[in-house]
């Protein structure tokens, strides 16, 4: 710790002494804000004025007799804030000067009123302006004729207009401008955060290699460890300090604006005190997602051999990052427990909705808290790849072998862990593009493209980096004990997941509602179909993806215990819901040790079989499934059965583990490649 | 301090061409080393480049760990030294590229040293008043490091290795690309050093340099050891006249092999 501090001191002088950065920190964040509002208000109100104090030239026939009533009901009943219309008579004969008026307007009397024409030019604006407001004009004048008209037949307004329909916003016009406002700022404050990590990164990782003196570094009594750290913190404390700063201007803008922007802002009503009141709220997300950015531009940067390296791999953090936060200036993109889930977006998404004034404190607490689950797994990646040798002296990123050709990789290599999140996203991306395509030949084409998808480019990917594929998969048949081990361990999870999922039900009921709904849709299929697609097909495929390949690669980079964590929680993020995140995390955890234990997929792949065919049954038939085994299908749950269940999950999982622990040798004696 | 290194090997990827078809193929950059260093000595490590000297070196100063092999480190009084921050303080390493960083003053860096080496800040001052003394760098130790000129950029970086008075001193070629003046500044800090009975593990290509300065010499070459002696056996073995023709008749006949490939 001592150690660690002298270096954060150290590198905090390093960085302070920098002077782009600190401009680049302090200077752009202060003068945005206020500049771009002042920006915004000044151009909108300027197109404001400028639309009400122009007046519009509406030219007729001087003989047109009723244009004459029309100008006088126009100049009866004109109103401040109207748009401004000039009626010029122009005398017969006279040619039509079609540059001195706006619009011409013809008018007939007929029966019981009139007809009234604009010609106008739809692409010249003030011509456009004019027609809209003579279209008003004519609807008012319209409605005062129709009133003396039922007058003079002594029925009341009510006889041609019984039904008044009247429509009221539930979102008031602040709140509205509030979450426009906000999308735009949510995403300017991330800008910043990433203007204010990005430099210091690349001046303090790759700098110090640039310039030379990390082999200084080196060689003084500090670990790589203590050295990526004090990097992270410093960096850290600089981001934040930006985020800081520029959350203070923001705010200071938005309420300077809201306050003193004369009557136009100040009818809009936001309340500061409201924004004042979520300012830790919003001062929390902010820190936790410069956090994040500065983790997420360590880990390209360390690879980087110069500032031109670095800022190619940072290239794309950056669009990425640009991209999220845009998103948040989407209308009716919102945070909800979807949204909630994607780092980054999250926190632009918050700062709109707490501008908009609608913001669920759950929310915030799910943001803060996934943002900083997400930098801690990230920067823990960082200090496991922040190897002295490997960043010193080895070229080009060492995360990948995907990048190197396939002629140059040597057998029996194993996926590195960029390797890995290249392969989900791809597999997300592509089911979701090609899923997306399929439904509609077919309501369960997504479904069968995402098992093919997952099935198939777990083995592209061991194919092209030659992967020992038997060993990584641990493609062995288990032992009988281990066979035993693992149901029990299973059955132990099980009962865990179903207390967890009562919990969350409790917590979050109206989502669990959504995943039903999303079952019960695919029950009108037949069961063969259903048994080979949400069965047969994703205990085979998942078992390889996550057990066979994430597991597997990490565990012989980082050891069975980070490995099974590792795999589990991508395992349950993978399912793209909050409520199913818990509860398959801990079913790929049991399966994970299964495997790493017992040195065999097989297992696994079968209780996962089990597992989904006994929701399929479930859910096919409930009731059958009741008699049989009544406590999963109870609707009220009683004090005794928590009980059960928690003492099932005990003894479950301790007898499963020991077990497993106890069989002789594992299958195909594992060797480390 | 004595150093004892036991049959290392450092094992690195290259890639090899091999008809139209390129491969990662593995070889050894240090392949079987071991050699042995006593206090108040100087140790050379001559060879030509790509012999693997910087390599060698490197894993004796704990910036690589060996693919095999051990190194050993006793204290003055003759205890095994195994912890690695240990070691680390005990090593003065320097090399062409253990650079200082450039927006410190002299001052503040030795400060900082001085600090993550664990003495009083009254200590920290006191060492850097001697070394001021010692290297006369009154007039610059106050200026940013970017802002010095080569020469006194080495005297600081010799101050950096002495700051914390380790035992024994592994020197990458630091002579290299100096002018004469401050090329004898490092030589006399070596033999300084020796007399205080200091190590002085250090690689040169000036084999003039190494004749006069070394106890004994170490030639590798292909990550072997060629030749190992001092000069004076070194030049009787071959019957050569200077360290210089010593160095033609070990190595030429290799190069000179390596030649007749391309003729």
């Amino acid at each position: 710790m001592r150690k660690m501090k002298i270096l954060l001191g150290k590198e905090l002088l390093d960085i302070l002494r920098d002077k782009k950065t600190l401009i680049i920190m302090v200077l752009v964040p202060i003068l945005l804000y206020p500049a771009m509002l002042m920006g915004i208000v000044l151009v909108s109100s300027g197109l404001l004025a400028s639309q009400k104090e122009k007046t519009y030239q509406v030219a007729y026939s001087a003989e047109d007799v009723p244009v004459q009533e029309l100008k006088e009901f126009y100049e009866e009943n004109k109103e401040e804030g109207d748009t401004l219309l000039e009626f010029l008579p122009i005398e017969e004969g006279k040619e039509k000067n079609r540059e001195s008026y706006d619009v011409w307007l013809t008018m007939e009397e007929q029966e019981l009123g009139a007809k009234i024409t604009v010609e106008y030019t739809s692409t010249n604006q003030d011509s456009d302006y004019a027609m809209a407001a003579l279209k008003k004009l004519a609807e008012d004048y319209g409605d005062k004729l129709m009133a003396q008209n039922l007058a003079e037949e002594g029925l009341p307004e009510a006889f041609l207009t019984p039904v008044i329909l009247e429509t009221k916003d539930s979102v008031t016009a602040s709140e509205s401008m509030g979450m426009n406002l906000g999308g735009i700022l949510g995403m300017l404050l991330m800008t910043n955060i990433l203007l204010g990590a990005f430099y210091p990164v690349i001046d303090s990782v790759t700098g110090e290699k640039e310039r030379g003196t990390l082999e200084t570094l080196l060689t003084l009594p500090v670990n790589s460890f203590q050295m990526i750290m004090s990097k992270f913190i410093a960096v850290s404390i600089f981001a934040c300090g930006t985020a800081i700063l520029s959350l203070v201007s923001m705010t200071g803008s938005v309420l300077f604006m809201f306050g003193n922007m004369g009557a136009d802002m100040g009818k809009l009503g936001i309340k500061g005190e409201m924004i004042l009141g979520w300012i830790p709220v919003l001062l929390a997300a902010v820190l936790v997602a410069a956090v994040l950015v500065t983790a997420l531009c360590m880990s390209v940067c360390v690879f980087a051999k110069s500032f031109k390296e670095a800022n190619n791999y940072i290239t794309p953090i950056m669009l990425v990052i640009m991209l999220a936060s845009m998103a948040a200036m989407i209308p009716s993109f919102q945070l909800d427990y979807k949204t909630v889930l994607i780092p980054i977006v999250n926190v632009t998404l918050l700062v709109k909705q707490v501008l908009g004034q609608q913001l669920d404190p759950a929310l915030a607490g799910i943001t803060i808290g996934i943002n900083l689950g997400v930098s801690i797994l990230v920067v823990w990646i960082l200090s496991k790849m922040y190897n002295s040798e490997n960043i010193l002296f080895k070229d080009g990123f060492q995360s990948f072998r995907l990048f190197e050709r396939r002629s140059e990789i040597k057998k029996g290599t194993v996926p590195r862990t960029g390797d890995l999140i290249l392969c989900l996203a791809v597999t997300l991306l592509l089911s979701f593009y090609l899923g997306a395509a399929a439904s509609m030949k077919h309501p369960l084409g997504s479904t069968v493209v995402m098992q093919l998808l997952i099935l198939s480019i777990p083995f592209i990917l061991v194919w092209y980096i030659k992967s020992d594929t038997k060993a990584l998969f641990s493609f062995y048949p288990p032992g009988a004990k281990q066979v035993v081990g693992g149901l029990l361990l299973y059955l132990g999870t099980y009962a865990a997941i179903m207390l967890a999922g009562g919990l969350l039900a409790e917590l979050l009921p109206d989502s669990t509602q959504n995943v039903e709904t999303a079952f019960a849709l695919l029950m009108e299929y037949p069961v063969w179909l259903l048994v080979i697609l949400i069965t047969i097909m994703p205990a085979i495929g998942e078992e390889i993806f996550f057990r066979g390949l994430l597991f597997g690669s990490w565990e012989r980079q980082f050891g069975g215990a980070w490995a099974v964590f590792l795999s589990s929680l991508i395992f349950g993020a993978f399912h793209l819901s909050l409520v199913k995140l818990l509860p398959t995390a801990m079913l790929g955890a049991c399966f994970a040790y299964i495997t790493w234990r017992s040195g065999s997929i097989y297992i696994g792949m079968g209780l996962h079989l089990v597992n989904n065919l006994f929701s399929l049954m479930a859910m096919k038939y409930p009731h059958r499934m009741g008699e049989l085994l009544p406590i999963l299908m109870k609707t009220e749950v009683t004090g005794m059965d928590v009980l059960i269940l928690i003492i099932a999950a005990i003894a479950g999982v301790t007898a499963g583990v020991t077990l497993l622990n106890r069989g002789k040798e594992k299958a195909g004696g594992k060797k480390v490649l | 301090m004595m150093i004892e290194v036991i049959d290392i090997c450092k094992q690195f990827e290259r890639t090899v061409k091999r008809g139209r078809k390129s491969e990662k193929e593995e070889f050894l950059a240090v392949d079987h080393v071991s050699l042995k260093a006593e206090a108040g000595e100087i140790v050379g490590i001559l060879g030509p480049n790509g012999a693997g000297k910087t390599t060698l070196l490197r894993m004796l100063g704990m910036l690589m760990t060996p693919t095999s092999g051990e190194i050993r480190f006793w204290d003055t009084a003759g205890n095994l030294i195994s912890d690695t921050s240990k070691r680390k303080e005990a090593i003065g390493y320097l090399s062409g590229n253990t650079r200082l960083y450039p927006r410190f003053t002299i001052r503040e860096y030795l400060t900082f040293l001085g600090r993550l080496y664990g003495f009083t800040d009254k200590e920290t001052e006191k060492r850097i008043t001697r070394l001021v003394e010692m290297f006369s760098m009154e007039n610059f130790v106050d200026n940013r490091i970017e802002k010095l000129s080569t020469g006194q950029t080495q005297r600081a970086s010799i101050c950096r290795c002495l700051m914390a008075d380790p035992q024994l001193y592994i020197l990458d070629e630091p002579t290299l690309g100096l002018d004469i003046l401050s090329a004898d500044t490092i030589i006399r800090f070596m033999e300084g050093q020796k007399k205080r009975g200091k190590t002085v593990l250090y690689s040169t290509h000036y084999l003039e340099e190494a004749e006069v300065l070394c106890d004994r010499i170490y030639m590798i070459n292909d990550g072997k050891i060629a030749a190992h002696g001092t000069p004076a056996g070194l030049m009787e073995d071959t019957k050569t006249a200077s360290l210089r023709e010593t160095f033609h008749c070990i190595f030429g006949q290799t190069l000179e092999g390596g030649n007749k490939h391309y003729a």
